[in-house]
């Protein structure tokens, strides 16, 4: 009996209005405070450190508040809404239907008393009276049945009944989307990979909420044949493009060349255009070897793990290549893979064998004067760098429930708002100075519009059946 | 006194308030049009069309303004002519200007407030035509016009598109929004005719508006004030374009003392309130006057403080902290700080009107049950709309950056106003709310629209960005 009491005390809880009102609320108050604290997803640590006190910081996290969106109880708040939505439905939902399936046909006297249109009309024969109403309301749109109780004969007609449904329609569409949303929480994910020109990937960078960084490999890899960007005259990028092909087991399955706003898909999963830019890799650069002995510098285009020969027979090949070095302890250490302070090493090989190496840093210095060698060397122009291009993967199983959830929500605004239940009723009344027809009527909405059909009606009646004006009004 | 003397004096207290209120608003449209871009370039290209919009939806408004302050018929039937030929000067300049671009005008501020105004005067026409709600343009055309001051001062060339814009689906997302926004601001403005109509004390419209100016005064404290100072975004004025500090930051320099002007008049703003509430609180009728005159006052130094900041923002070189060397300002790198003014100038002019003229005023709006009705079609428009420019906003976005839902705030405030909307409806159809609970809801709801079109972009940080062009 407790447990019984307990549950339907949980039940009327989530199905009332007010919990939904209540939990809406709390889910908008919730948003609104996400997008005045700075959230960890879309900022940098750099923007929260600068805004907010180390302290401050350390409980916006505990609670929770500086990723509101994808912390569980959220979601929680979320998931307890679409619960009562589901409730509140369907504790509504058998009047509904009984509303549409079994409407009230007979017009009896308690019933005629409650309805907001109403009139009456003296007539002489009953019959006749109800076969005018029947002809004056299928000019108005209605299909009027005959129904009758006890002695009493009338009409019944209604349109547009499936009206109803709106407010079900509109909160199934609220209820795919949800779980759309959910289901892509739970089974999707989204993450980053950049692709060199050239080369082939299939790890990508998840973009998860703590901030860390975890990877996935996809099941293809993906292999970027071009990459670039068109500009406008005044220079502006007008459009990045990546031409990429997708392997599955070392075979090419599909290409594309994408552009942002327009996607490759396959299997599922979403490759978009995200970023471009130079990746550390080096493609070739110009050199000047100046002869120490001295003679006219000798241009060479060196490329990794190519050889030149010189002109006096040595070769000249690059060691080492550091996109962006620092020198620690006599050593060169990499700080990033960006091609930013970059650095190298050539090899310099004598006739007789003999190698030299010699380390060049041409930001700090373009030559490599004093290092021992037969040559001097710099740098002619900016090296030729790898381009790489940064994709943007995707998979969202839910969202195609969000998209019929709009698609359904839509139609669901369209019915409830222009359309609506409209019934029609008619008796012919007994009373003692004679026979009366009556005709109630009502809407469950946008009762001016009703109204006017209604008046309409009334003087049609009245033109019809020869009276100049309705009896009193019941 | 008698009851008739107190109303002459009303009345002729009315005349003469809003001359002024009338010219100081002339003074200022004056006073910024100097800050305003040269228009140069063909006869009926778009600069020019857009001044001629500007000066005819300006008499147009204060012609709506003269209507509602003296009745007389005539006013208003100039008065939609003059919008009649606004929005068609504004339609040739949004033509030109898409010939121009090549494409429809929704991608930076600027265009889209170019849209904006261009439906809401539509709607003003429709308002007006089918509704008979005449004095419907004592409030829009105010906004328009606040809307092409604003976009004088916004850059206005003709950009290209960067590769995330160029998509059909934006030009649907914006183009939606534009129409949803238009129909929340009409059905904003029906809902406080209704409440002119439906009887509320003019003490509680001052509480209203000055809720409204002490919002605006807190919110640019709240955001610029810096230890006295008034922080404005640098102008480079050659290179027409806001200094940055860093990709994405613009650069701020610091107005001594303008902060300090700013404090001032948030106080003259939130001493009408105060007496509000001590008059609601000592039951002290006595107050409310005192209030009103106030209020008065309030509009006075707010008009002070706006001189002064157009004053200072046009002449010197200003420090940035933390970087070296003076950088000048401008009117245009400063279009919200302005917009927030000028609104509060406005209506407290609009709350001035009310509370002189509020018998007139009654007498000419269409019944209260009337104006509560059509409010609550018109949120049945906008309503879908705003649903549809949410998703196709969402749709967008899932083509540009793989999510079609990714919380940030402009996303997220377009929730709540959908939220806020959905709740005026639902209280609507299934508690049968109407009336005066209905019309705050309403004005709740564009309240709402206001910050997420300009606040969100303004006060909040996000991935809209590029809409402040």
């Amino acid at each position: 009996m407790g447990s019984k009491s307990y549950w339907n005390k949980l039940y009327d809880t989530l199905s009332s209005v007010k919990t939904g009102v209540f939990l809406i609320i709390v889910v908008g108050v919730f948003s609104a405070i996400g997008t005045v604290i700075l959230q960890r997803p879309t900022s940098e640590p750099e923007d929260l450190k600068r805004n907010y006190s180390p302290e401050t910081l350390l409980w916006l996290d505990r609670l929770g508040l500086t990723d509101i969106f994808h912390s569980w109880w959220f979601l929680v708040l979320l998931v307890l809404f679409c619960v009562c939505l589901i409730f509140v439905s369907l504790d509504r939902w058998p009047n509904a239907w009984k509303a549409y399936a079994k409407p009230v046909r007979f017009a009896t006297a308690p019933f005629r008393v409650g309805l907001p249109f109403t009139a009456k009309f003296p007539v002489g024969d009953g019959e006749d009276a109800l076969g005018t109403a029947e002809k004056v309301l299928s000019q108005s749109g209605y299909a009027p049945e005959k129904v009758s109780q006890a002695s009493e004969n009338g009409l019944f007609a209604e349109r547009q009944k499936f009206s109803v449904f709106a407010v079900y329609i509109v909160h199934l569409s609220l209820l795919l989307i949800f779980a759309g949303y959910i289901v892509d929480g739970i089974v999707g994910y989204r993450g980053n990979i950049q692709v060199p020109e050239g080369q082939a990937r299939n790890v990508i960078e998840l973009r998860d909420n703590k901030g860390g960084n975890s990877k996935k490999t996809l099941p293809f890899s993906i292999r970027c044949d071009a990459a670039g960007m068109d500009a406008y005259a005044d220079g502006s990028p007008k459009k990045w493009w990546s031409k990429l092909a997708l392997l599955e087991d070392g075979r090419e399955v599909v290409s594309k060349t994408i552009i942002v706003n327009d996607p490759l898909t396959y299997k599922g999963i979403r490759i978009y255009q995200a970023s471009m830019g130079q990746s550390g890799t080096l493609i070739s650069m110009k050199l000047a070897a100046t002869p120490v002995a001295g003679g006219e510098p000798e241009l060479v285009t060196i490329g990794m793990g190519q050889s030149v020969k010189l002109q006096d027979g040595e070769s000249l090949s690059i060691l080492r290549w550091v996109p962006d070095a620092y020198v620690q302890d006599d050593q060169v250490f990499q700080r990033s893979d960006e091609f930013q302070n970059f650095a190298f090493q050539l090899g310099l090989t004598a006739a007789n064998g003999e190698t030299k190496s010699l380390w060049m840093f041409p930001i700090q210095q373009n030559s490599t004067k004093g290092q021992k060698a037969a040559y001097e060397f710099a740098v002619t122009e900016e090296p030729k760098m790898a381009q790489y291009t940064g994709l943007e993967v995707s998979h969202q199983p839910g969202q195609f429930g969000v998209w019929a959830g709009v698609v359904v929500m839509a139609f669901g605004l369209i019915i409830a708002f222009y359309t609506q239940h409209t019934r029609v009723w008619a008796v012919i009344i007994e009373s003692g100075s004679g026979k009366q027809l009556w005709v109630g009527g009502t809407t469950n909405k946008n009762r001016d519009r009703f109204q006017a059909k209604f008046e309409k009606i009334k003087a049609e009646l009245a033109k019809e059946l020869g009276t100049n004006a309705p009896a009193a009004e019941a | 006194m008698s009851e008739a003397q107190v109303e002459q004096r009303r009345q002729s207290g009315a005349v003469l308030l809003v001359l002024v209120g009338l010219g100081i608003a002339f003074a200022l449209i004056v006073a910024l049009l100097a800050a305003a871009k040269a228009h140069t370039g063909p006869i009926y290209g778009e600069a020019n069309m857009l001044y001629a919009a500007l000066v005819l939806y300006t008499g147009a408004a204060t012609l709506y303004m003269g209507y509602g302050v003296t009745g007389i018929e005539r006013y208003v039937n100039t008065a939609t002519a003059l919008t009649a030929l606004g929005f068609l000067a504004n339609t040739a300049a949004v033509a030109h200007r898409w010939s121009v671009a090549g494409r429809p005008p929704f991608s930076n501020m600027y265009e889209m407030l170019l849209s904006f105004v261009w439906t809401l005067a539509l709607l003003t026409l429709i308002a007006e035509r089918a509704y008979k709600v005449k004095i419907i343009g004592s409030i829009t055309m105010p906004i328009t016009v606040v809307s092409v001051i604003l976009m004088q001062l916004l850059p206005s060339d003709v950009r290209p598109l960067v590769p995330a814009l160029q998509s059909t689906w934006l030009q649907v997302h914006v183009t939606l929004a534009m129409l949803s926004y238009a129909a929340c601001a009409v059905s904003f403005a029906l809902a406080i005719m209704f409440l002119v109509q439906d009887g509320m004390k003019s003490e509680a419209f001052q509480a209203l508006t000055s809720t409204g100016t002490i919002a605006i005064y807190a919110a640019m404290l709240f955001t610029r004030f810096r230890g006295g100072a008034l922080a404005v975004t640098a102008y480079d004025l050659e290179g027409k374009a806001e200094v940055m500090a860093s990709r994405g930051h613009p650069l701020f320099v610091n107005i001594p003392d303008l902060g300090w002007l700013y404090v001032l008049v948030l106080i003259a703003a939130m001493v009408p309130l105060a007496l509000y509430i001590a008059g609601q609180i000592q039951k002290a009728p006595a107050l409310f006057d005192t209030a009103s005159k106030a209020m008065f006052l309030s509009i006075v130094v707010q008009v002070l403080g706006l001189a002064i900041f157009v004053a200072r923002v046009k002449n010197g070189e200003y420090a940035a902290p933390g970087v070296d060397g003076f950088y000048r300002t401008a009117m245009p790198a400063n279009p919200f700080l302005l917009a927030g003014m000028v609104g509060g100038i406005v209506a407290g002019l609009l709350y001035l009107l009310l509370l002189w003229r509020r018998e007139g005023l009654q007498k000419m709006l269409p019944p209260a049950d009337v104006l509560d009705r059509v409010t609550y079609k018109i949120i049945g428009i906008a309503f879908p709309l705003l649903t549809l420019m949410i998703a196709a906003g969402a749709y967008w976005a899932n083509q540009a950056w793989g999510s079609y839902w990714s919380w940030d705030p402009k996303e997220t405030w377009a929730a709540i106003t959908w939220l806020v909307y959905a709740g005026y409806l639902h209280t609507r159809i299934t508690r049968g709310w109407k009336g005066r609970r209905a019309a705050w809801f309403a004005i709740l709801g564009f309240g709402v629209v206001i910050f997420t079109f300009f606040g969100v972009t303004y006060l909040l940080p996000g991935l809209h960005a590029y809409a402040a062009g």
